[in-house]
């Protein structure tokens, strides 16, 4: 991968990928990779069969991206930092028979032009995937311009939209398929960085949730690579005698309800933890699922990012910890939830 | 259709803006009469390739109206054309109607939603860039409102279109030289608006926007064009063309004539 070629924004992939792995613990075991890379493979794939796969970059760039621009060259566009005009040319190309995916950090390719997703995307109902790296705060001392910690809330009011919140490789690359074969508009919340496998290479990723792992004092339903530490808590638990089953949200629309509501049968209580604002994320789609079904005998517990823009820089796990979605203090949050405390 | 036909044709157009808007109490006047001729010439002298019969036809050119407020003259001009029923026109804005306030793809001729300025040129870059790789000759014309020049969002697009030598698409610019509440010159001046689309490298022409001679004379040659440029028509014209009382005035953006001033407009709008 050490190219002397490498652009200047490719570089500081790198740099980032490199830091991540640093901070989050993850050790890159052969075999692992990152997620980013899993997703542009898979959809390299697609591409290669489906010459109307047609792939647009706001100048964002991922290692596997470089095979795809040089093989593909027709099928792949740098439109330049402009992603406005990215989601209404999706959008043109889309009326026109292609299958568009745009690509840029989570936040500048949902928010920086959500009227256009609204409007020609949404409104039109077309086969368009926005692609955003950098779910919640992955782009940690970068701050607050680069963090997505609204995106899901804003996505998920779209009218048409499917959304996929990978957790680790092999759920990123069904993303990519999923979206792809799914002819609507979909947003892939995606990661940087390498993680240790959640799921087996042969998962078939058709309910949109997957009870990871059961248990039956609390039901912790994440999405995301913050799923990683809803099992660390999990485990942590089994230390105070506590049974806790995870869930991993990998689709966060269409919510699929009944999956959802078959699972928590199990449980005597409810955690969400997500790597986005308490508002609006996977917390309040669980909590209106729960209301709309009149389901008052499962408490939820709430486990996000606090509404606000705190101060400070650091490193992801520093950030989370100021959130209190470390390991730490998830694990005596949700002690103190189940024991019936405030 | 000779020029006096489309000169005819253009006054008819108006003239139905004018009572559907006066039925329905709803509706913007003053940009759909400011390009009313552009938009006849472009439909009904062979200028746009289509079917009405099949609105899909896979190589018609794609128009898109960018200044989606202005629909009334193209509803009025696709119903009278064959797109769908002229007596559906008595259903816009009404419930359960398919013809809103902006264009919508559900209607027979209407390329994409439209409504919020910004967004045409840059799906209709989309749709020009998708001709390229299908290797399509269709050519993509989209009209713009002067005033929706103040979004960034179109000169994001300008500058894909020229980088990618998109000269399959024309933009033509409505310079009416107001926004809804204001001339545009006292609002955030907009000139020199041609060097700006010439420095952002599109071929530029000025025209009247009002002379149907002028028009043709400048849209005729389009698909003959070698120019690696896409197409930039500053077409000068007059907000509220054709009602004396309307013509360059703030007031009729989406004003709604009282039962004198509609006696009046009828009079100067009179058609055979």
């Amino acid at each position: 991968m050490a190219s002397p070629r490498l652009k200047s924004s490719q570089l500081r992939e790198r740099s980032l990928l490199l830091t991540d792995r640093k901070i989050t613990g993850m050790q890159s075991a052969p075999g692992i990779i990152d997620m980013r890379d899993a997703f542009f493979s898979a959809l390299f794939d697609l591409a290669r069969r489906d010459t109307n796969v047609v792939f647009l970059t706001a100048d964002m760039g991922a290692y596997s991206l470089g095979k795809f621009k040089a093989e593909l060259p027709g099928q792949y566009i740098n439109i330049g930092i402009a992603e406005q005009n990215m989601a209404s040319v999706a959008a043109g190309l889309s009326l026109s028979g292609k299958k568009v995916f745009i690509y840029a950090i989570a936040p500048f390719v949902t928010q920086r032009c959500y009227e256009q997703i609204k409007v020609d995307i949404s409104g039109m109902n077309l086969p368009v995937t926005v692609v955003g790296i950098g779910g919640g705060i992955s782009y940690n001392s970068d701050g607050l311009s680069h963090h997505a910690t609204q995106d899901i809330a804003v996505m998920r009011a779209l009218p048409n939209f499917a959304i996929y919140s990978p957790s680790d490789a092999i759920s990123a690359a069904a993303s990519a398929v999923l979206s792809y074969h799914g002819n609507a508009p979909s947003y892939v919340r995606l990661d940087k960085g390498t993680y240790a496998p959640l799921y087996r290479s042969n998962e078939r990723f058709s309910a949109g949730v997957t009870e990871l792992k059961k248990g039956n004092d609390i039901l912790i339903i994440s999405t995301g690579p913050i799923t990683h530490n809803a099992m660390k808590v999990s485990i942590a638990l089994e230390k105070s005698g506590l049974r806790a089953g995870v869930a991993d949200l990998y689709r966060i629309k269409p919510l699929n309800g009944t999956a959802i509501l078959k699972i928590i049968k199990s449980y005597r209580r409810i955690a969400t933890l997500e790597e986005h604002s308490s508002i609006g994320g996977i917390g309040s789609a669980i909590s209106e699922l729960l209301t709309d079904n009149a389901i008052a005998e499962a408490p939820l517990k709430r486990l996000a990012l606090r509404d606000c823009t705190c101060d400070g820089y650091g490193d992801r796990e520093w950030m989370l910890a100021q959130h209190g979605l470390d390991i730490n203090s998830l694990a005596n949050t949700v002690i103190t939830f189940i024991k019936g405390a405030k | 259709m000779t020029s006096g036909q489309l000169q005819k044709k253009a006054q008819w157009v108006r003239r139905q803006v004018l009572e559907i808007i006066a039925a329905t109490k709803r509706g913007h006047i003053g940009g759909a009469f400011s390009c009313a001729d552009i938009l006849t010439v472009l439909y009904y002298s062979k200028i746009l390739r289509f079917d009405a019969s099949c609105p899909q036809m896979s190589d018609r050119d794609r128009f898109l109206l960018s200044k989606g407020h202005a629909c009334l003259a193209l509803y009025v001009i696709l119903a009278d054309l064959g797109f769908f029923p002229f007596s559906e026109l008595q259903e816009y804005c009404r419930k359960g109607s398919r013809l809103g306030g902006h264009p919508d793809r559900n209607i027979p001729g209407i390329e994409a939603d439209t409504g919020s300025l910004g967004h045409g040129l840059g799906i209709g870059a989309g749709m020009s860039m998708a001709a390229r790789l299908d290797d399509k000759a269709y050519l993509t014309y989209v009209l713009l409102g002067d005033g929706e020049c103040y979004e960034g969002s179109v000169w994001e697009a300008a500058m894909f279109a020229a980088h990618h030598e998109l000269n399959n698409l024309v933009a033509i610019v409505d310079r009416n030289r107001q926004c809804a509440m204001e001339f545009t010159e006292n609002c955030n001046r907009l000139e020199p608006l041609s060097d700006k689309w010439h420095s952002f490298g599109w071929d530029t022409i000025t025209v009247d926007g009002h002379s149907i001679e002028a028009l043709c004379e400048i849209l005729r040659p389009v698909k003959t064009r070698t120019s690696k440029k896409p197409l930039a028509i500053l077409a000068n014209t007059i907000k509220g063309k054709g009602v004396s009382f309307m013509e360059a005035n703030v007031s009729w953006h989406h004003g709604i004539p009282t039962a004198e001033e509609l006696a009046v407009a009828r009079k100067e709008l009179a058609v055979d």
